[in-house]
């Protein structure tokens, strides 16, 4: 029976209230690892809001449409090659097909991410942020909207990739699918740090985002410096599209706007702007979700973001954010 | 000069207009000719619960061809009138203005979501046309006044018809709850559940709840593991149930699942991979039923429209009846008797069962308990309304 929040929680003291009711160190600890799964998630898709951010301080509300998209784009050819039957059983897809619908998934939205920078918001680079702003959340209802126009509100399921089954590690238990999710956020988090600190576009990311101008005198080529940012963005989504597809069956057009806002406040607690700050503001906001959980789910959500606005108040600029000086 | 003589004459006819629009306004029509009663239907048709509507109509329609084809009602052909009221309560309202005023239909038939016929309710009340739900189970709708009727059962009965299912016929001791905090159907069928689940004596061991939208349920289900429940309680929708079924078995919870009728689809076995074998819900008929009148009901809906009728379109169907038997019974096309008779109406064998309406005008009759075997809906009993009381 889920208590009332105790004010402990808040003051940094979770033991106590625990002990009185009845929660175990271990169903602790499974919400740490069920808050890990969530947390890569929401880790996945902010990077996207950071990386953008970071080089043109603009809040791409349309990144959660790109991560519903991510996980339409999968369906799609799985549906055509006959893995998601009108009636009876699914047939198990391949690995080797997995691997194309992932690679699908994201030449999709690499394509789409960079579609959305070049039509939308670098017309409007150099008018004001406000314009980009409300571009961004323009683009978002279009997606949203077209999504339901195209595939239709009603909910889709998804392909079998593998089927669900509970893996025990020490004390905790986690879906097989979890396990996976988390593997791959693991690689792509790796793969994406290694293109952002040890490859020449890379450093022509960092140097956009330190500064622009210089970065084109230098002889950078911004305007494609910035459609790499968009898909590289793009392609983490739709990572994340597809994991959470394939471990919750349930493609809605309207999916990415919950998930997105999260990962956008996942961004800014970690410090938006930093790419390791999304990794661990996604893991802190899927942790704290969980744990609060443990006590009572209704009031999880709620409690998540007060502790956002506890951080918030503390260090403004987010866990790892700099508070550097205002760019021009 | 001319101009302003252009302007009068526009002026004019808006005024016209106006004054045209609100005189047909405050009319009644009687809601029958010679040789015709109109009967409304509001539905949504469209939007995001357009399947719910789209089947009440498809069973309506069912039942509209049969009676004409055996003669209408009393020498009257029935001529149906469907308004989409859009899965949008504001349009639940006009569709409702749009029955009820110039051209007038007899009896309203309406609507499935309860927001929608709560919208609805007032205008025909005000305008004396008698109105009946087939679907809404909130227990409020009926409550908007004495000409408005239900012939589905209510949230309340429902949860409590499931706590007495789980705790006499599955021997549950303990219960967990799985309720979607964002949903009122939800949130009523999870408190009704306990309140009579508690009085059997039953354990309440967890209690656990989701925000509409929510896809991965691992931290709720986690809190639920272990407890030693022996049956978990998830009334919520068929696209919810299917994921949290799912999520339940891959974290080794075998625990059987029990819910109401929004587990009612096509799509909730499909969609849950064997997740939701051997789990029970409770709905308001059973495809299944060897009666004479549901079976003879499945066939000729499945000969008109190709699929199996959900109870959507079995209320659907029934609504017509209900309303056929009240016209008879009253001997004339006359909303006041036609009203009287359906407040005294008795023992009517729909296919939904059979039931009465009572002095609150909501229908008095049992619940299905189903359970899930494969991709089909088996009965497994009735339980009457005396039973939960």
């Amino acid at each position: 029976m889920p208590e009332p929040v105790g004010s402990g929680i808040l003051f940094g003291a979770p033991v106590l209230p625990l002990l009185d009711s009845g929660v175990t160190f271990e169903a602790i600890l499974q919400q740490v690892a069920n808050g890990i799964a969530k947390g890569s998630v929401y880790a996945l898709i902010a990077v996207g809001y950071t990386m953008v951010y970071g080089v043109l301080q603009l809040i791409n509300f349309a990144h959660g449409e790109v991560y519903m998209l991510g996980a339409y784009a999968s369906y799609y050819p799985a549906k055509w090659l006959g893995y998601m039957p009108d009636a009876g059983e699914k047939p198990k897809v391949p690995l080797v097909l997995i691997a194309g619908l992932f690679v699908a998934s994201m030449a999709f939205c690499a394509t789409l991410g960079m579609l959305i920078e070049r039509l939308a918001y670098r017309p409007l680079r150099n008018s004001s942020r406000l314009a980009a702003l409300i571009t961004a959340i323009g683009v978002s209802l279009l997606l949203q909207n077209g999504g339901q126009m195209l595939f239709g509100a009603d909910p889709k399921g998804f392909p079998r990739f593998m089927d669900q089954e509970s893996v025990s590690l020490g004390p905790v238990a986690l879906a097989n699918t979890k396990i996976v999710i988390i593997a791959v956020t693991a690689v792509m988090m790796t793969g994406l740090h290694l293109f952002v600190q040890k490859t020449k576009p890379g450093a022509a990311m960092r140097a956009c985002s330190y500064d622009m101008r210089t970065a084109r005198l230098m002889g950078i080529n911004v305007d494609r410096t910035i459609a790499l940012t968009f898909a590289t963005g793009s392609i983490m989504a739709s990572v994340g599209g597809v994991l959470v597809a394939m471990d919750q069956p349930r493609l809605t057009p309207l999916m990415g706007l919950l998930m997105g806002l999260k990962a956008f406040v996942a961004a800014v607690l970690g410090g938006i702007g930093s790419i390791p700050g999304a990794v661990l503001g996604g893991l802190t906001l899927g942790v704290a979700e969980s744990v609060v959980g443990t006590w009572s789910t209704t009031y999880s959500e709620a409690v998540a973001f007060v502790i956002l606005i506890l951080v918030l108040l503390v260090k403004p600029s987010g866990l790892l954010g700099k508070s550097g000086r205002e760019k021009v | 000069m001319r101009k302003a003589l252009t302007l009068l004459i526009a002026l004019g006819s808006v005024f016209a207009v106006v004054l045209a629009g609100c005189k047909s306004g405050d009319e009644v029509g009687p809601g029958f000719n010679d040789d015709k009663v109109f009967l409304g239907l509001f539905v949504s048709t469209s939007g995001d619960i357009a399947s719910f509507g789209t089947d009440t109509k498809n069973g309506v329609e069912l039942a509209v061809e049969e009676i004409n084809a055996s003669g209408g009602i009393n020498g009257k052909k029935i001529e149906l009138r469907v308004e989409d009221t859009a899965s949008d309560p504001q349009q639940g309202g006009n569709a409702a203005t749009k029955l009820a005023t110039g051209d007038s239909v007899f009896v309203a038939l309406g609507a499935v979501a309860s927001g929608i016929s709560l919208n609805a309710a007032p205008i025909f009340q005000e305008k004396g046309i008698p109105m009946i739900s087939p679907s809404s189970t909130n227990p409020t709708v009926t409550q908007q006044g004495d000409k408005i009727f239900r012939i589905c059962y209510l949230d309340d009965f429902q949860g409590g018809a499931c706590a007495v299912f789980a705790h006499k016929d599955l021997k549950a001791k303990k219960a967990a709850i799985l309720s979607n905090q964002d949903d009122a159907y939800s949130t009523g069928l999870a408190k009704f559940f306990k309140a009579k689940f508690t009085k059997l004596g039953g354990e309440i061991v967890a209690e656990e709840s989701f925000k509409k939208g929510n896809s991965d349920f691992n931290t709720q289900i986690s809190n639920i593991k272990g407890k030693g429940a022996d049956i978990i309680f998830v009334p919520a929708y068929y696209n919810d149930v299917a994921l949290i079924a799912k999520q339940f078995r891959a974290q080794d919870v075998k625990t059987p699942l029990l819910g109401g009728d929004g587990w009612e689809s096509a799509s909730l076995t499909k969609n849950a991979e064997g997740a939701l074998e051997g789990c029970y819900f409770g709905n308001h008929y059973s495809q299944e039923d060897k009666s004479d009148t549901v079976q003879k009901f499945v066939a000729a809906y499945k000969k008109k429209y190709g699929e199996t009728p959900s109870s959507l379109a079995a209320l659907g169907y029934d609504v017509v009846y209900v309303t056929k038997a009240a016209i008879e019974k009253a001997g004339a096309f006359d909303r006041a008797k036609v009203l009287d008779a359906l407040r005294g109406l008795t023992d009517f064998q729909g296919v939904t069962g059979k039931f009465s309406i009572d002095g609150d005008r909501n229908a008095r009759k049992s619940i299905s308990m189903l359970k899930i075997q494969g991709d089909r809906f088996l009965p497994v009993r009735q339980i009457a309304p005396e039973e939960v009381e």
